[in-house]
């Protein structure tokens, strides 16, 4: 008798001592709030991958300077390479093993898409999806707050000003074939039909398409005046400098991923001159007080050597900062609802990025979730140089 | 009719990379009857040296070339001396998993130290720089990877048909045995094959440099030339390049009149047709067995 009540003792107190406690948020300790994030270090869409880099090195500052209500912000970033099978897997093991208690930012729709059903099948917050696809908000999830502004206003931005103000009438695509290129298609359409016109020419682009004589061939034989590239960095160079080399010259508008103009001048030789591109955050050769201040204080204490202060990294920090925001408000007592409650008061929230609101959830208003719907122009001059075209526009 | 003759350039012009790496994967399949799947990556390194020579050392265009086809030589030579030569018991399913254990470690080896950022090689000419005849144009660096294909094609069918060397390769690939025992040191002779063609890879990777570069610039011209090489037969220098140009050809006119969605698939279907209809390559006459 005395040893079975031994045995018992010893059990209870391994199961009370050793035990995890059931009680707690998944990804918070004492000491610790883990945030898990995507992003291609490597491959077709490697120049983005500063986005989660730029992360990394905001959240090193936040720990610095004390971290959020005595905890430190462990941050968890791996490669995905841009493919949506690596990011599934990734998120998996890491959320079953680790533990995340939020995700961040994670460059690209497709790889996006691939995970967004299990975090919210779980209950998983995840903050500013790196891409602005619809998909993210039609229909609004509790847990996905969007904050890059939606590709499909992006191309309604772009086209509206490329017809109102430019005069311009014959508009064409070349989009990636993917998620991300059929957004910025679906808002080019659309916005030419308020103006009574269709597009010259819809060219779709493979991610895998190095040679891309066709392509511009196509849209060359449409006789655009203006070309709407929603496509990747590297398919954009080669779609302006094929155009050039054929003699073909139209306005090109890209999206927001294209326009770190001091990376894209360096990639095209200095082709990207005149390029318009939509964009939400202060170009990072500007004087503005918080791009200066993030330089000095995050990108030249943290980043290594080769890092390049650009528009991809300071995007990084522009999705986070939400977050961070929202992870303060809630205070000591963290817990995901808790958090949740607290992104959803956020309103008029401005740093780096555009304008931030959010509501309460409502199944039928995608601006419960998508915090901004503004972005402004800009275009770039010699030597990536930028002039600024327009102030902030809204879209409906 | 001026579309038609522009993608047939166009397509002559792509084919030119794929020329070259489809030489590079001949030159060592005639010898070692592998297909070598680090091809690209090989062609990678050495373009990677180049351009650290160009912009960490600021050398100029040509002894920085030079360098770093010096280099490729030495690492073909180094990869078949340190690595494939190791192999126990090798067969040639062996060694393709041995060339692709190669091929993701030069990866993992440039990525790492030149990182994952698009970058862009200094030239002498734009990458985008063209000749315009009427409406076609043709672009300057395409013409130069387009001289520079067919000039290392002859250079090379030369060499195997009329120098000892080259004689000595073949003797390698067709009979290991009876060559060494005629004298050939089989060893050597393979080590320097594996040189030869990292060389020829190089000018490709070298070429297509000042138009973007990033770890995985290699991989659609690798497989495209590997394509090229098996339309070709594997074993024919010519066979090779020709096919090459008409890969180029048939992707521009297949993206031009019936898809361009599925423009870079085209070399694929190839593949899998030649292996199922003629296996033996368009130009090859013997090894049926082989290919």
């Amino acid at each position: 008798m005395k040893d079975a009540l031994t045995v018992l003792f010893v059990i209870l107190a391994l199961f009370l001592g050793l035990a995890p406690d059931l009680t707690a948020e998944e990804g918070i300790t004492d000491t610790e709030i883990h945030i898990g994030q995507w992003g291609p270090q490597t491959g077709p869409a490697a120049a983005w991958g500063a986005v989660a880099r730029g992360t990394g090195d905001y959240f090193k500052w936040i720990n610095e300077n004390g971290g959020i209500h005595g905890r430190k912000i462990v941050y968890h970033m791996f490669d995905d390479g841009y493919n949506p099978a690596k990011t599934k897997a990734g998120v998996k093991e890491l959320q079953e093993g680790t533990g995340i208690f939020a995700w961040v930012a994670g460059v690209g729709t497709s790889t996006g898409l691939a995970v967004k059903d299990y975090l919210m099948e779980k209950k998983v917050p995840w903050i500013g999806p790196s891409a602005g696809s619809m998909h993210w908000v039609s229909p609004p999830e509790k847990y996905l707050f969007a904050i890059y502004p939606l590709y499909f206003y992006e191309a309604k931005i772009l086209v509206k000003y490329a017809v109102e103000t430019l005069g311009k009438k014959k508009i064409a695509i070349a989009y990636l074939n993917d998620e991300y290129g059929k957004n910025g298609l679906e808002g080019m359409i659309e916005e030419l039909k308020s103006h009574g016109l269709e597009p010259v020419a819809q060219v779709p682009v493979e991610a895998k398409d190095e040679d891309l004589k066709p392509h511009v061939m196509e849209l060359k034989k449409s006789e655009a005046d203006t070309v709407l590239l929603w496509t990747t960095v590297g398919h954009s160079v080669r779609i302006v400098g094929t155009a050039k080399a054929m003699g073909f010259a139209p306005q090109f508008m890209g999206s927001s991923t294209t326009s770190d103009f001091v990376f894209m001048n360096y990639i095209s030789k200095g082709l990207w001159e005149n390029v318009i591109c939509s964009t939400f955050g202060p170009v990072t050769t500007s004087d503005h007080p918080l791009i200066v201040k993030f330089k000095a204080e995050i990108f030249d204490k943290y980043a290594p050597k080769e890092e390049r202060y650009g528009q991809f990294y300071t995007a990084g920090i522009t999705y986070a900062e939400p977050l961070i925001e929202g992870l303060k408000r809630t205070g000591r007592d963290l817990t995901r609802e808790k958090f949740v409650a607290q992104m959803e008061g956020l309103k008029g929230f401005q740093s780096l990025g555009p304008e931030i609101n959010f509501k309460p959830y409502d199944k039928n208003d995608i601006y419960c979730r998508q915090g901004t719907n503004t972005s402004f122009l800009i275009q770039a001059l010699p030597n990536g140089e930028t002039k600024i075209l327009t102030d902030w526009i809204k879209m409906e | 009719m001026l579309d038609f003759i522009q993608m047939v350039v166009s397509g002559i012009a792509v084919g030119s990379t794929y020329a070259l790496m489809g030489l590079a994967m001949v030159i060592i399949y005639k010898t070692s009857e592998v297909p070598n799947f680090a091809q690209g990556e090989m062609a990678l390194a050495s373009s990677f040296l180049a351009m650290m020579l160009l912009t960490t050392l600021k050398m100029s265009v040509v002894p920085a070339f030079c360098l770093a086809m010096g280099f490729a030589v030495l690492l073909g030579c180094f990869l078949e001396f340190a690595i494939l030569r190791r192999a126990k018991e090798p067969n040639i399913l062996g060694m393709i998993v041995i060339t692709i254990g190669i091929e993701m470690m030069i990866l993992g080896i440039v990525s790492w130290k030149f990182g994952a950022e698009q970058k862009t090689m200094p030239f002498p000419i734009g990458p985008y720089d063209s000749f315009m005849i009427r409406d076609i144009f043709l672009g300057q660096l395409e013409a130069l990877i387009l001289v520079s294909a067919l000039v290392l094609m002859t250079v090379l069918f030369l060499f195997f048909r009329f120098s000892k060397l080259g004689l000595a390769m073949k003797a390698t690939q067709q009979n290991g045995i009876a060559a060494r025992i005629v004298g050939i040191r089989t060893n050597r002779i393979l080590m320097m094959t594996w040189g030869i063609s990292s060389a020829v890879g190089a000018v490709a990777g070298l070429l297509i440099s000042p138009v973007m570069m990033h770890p995985y610039m290699m991989w659609d011209p690798m497989l495209k030339g590997f394509a090229a090489a098996v339309m070709g037969g594997m074993t024919s220098l010519p066979g090779a390049v020709f096919a090459a140009y008409l890969l180029g050809i048939i992707e521009n006119l297949f993206g031009g009149y019936i898809s361009i969605e599925f423009k870079s698939v085209v070399a694929f279907v190839i593949i899998v047709m030649i292996l199922c209809f003629k296996p033996s390559g368009l130009f090859s006459k013997h090894y049926v067995k082989k290919v």
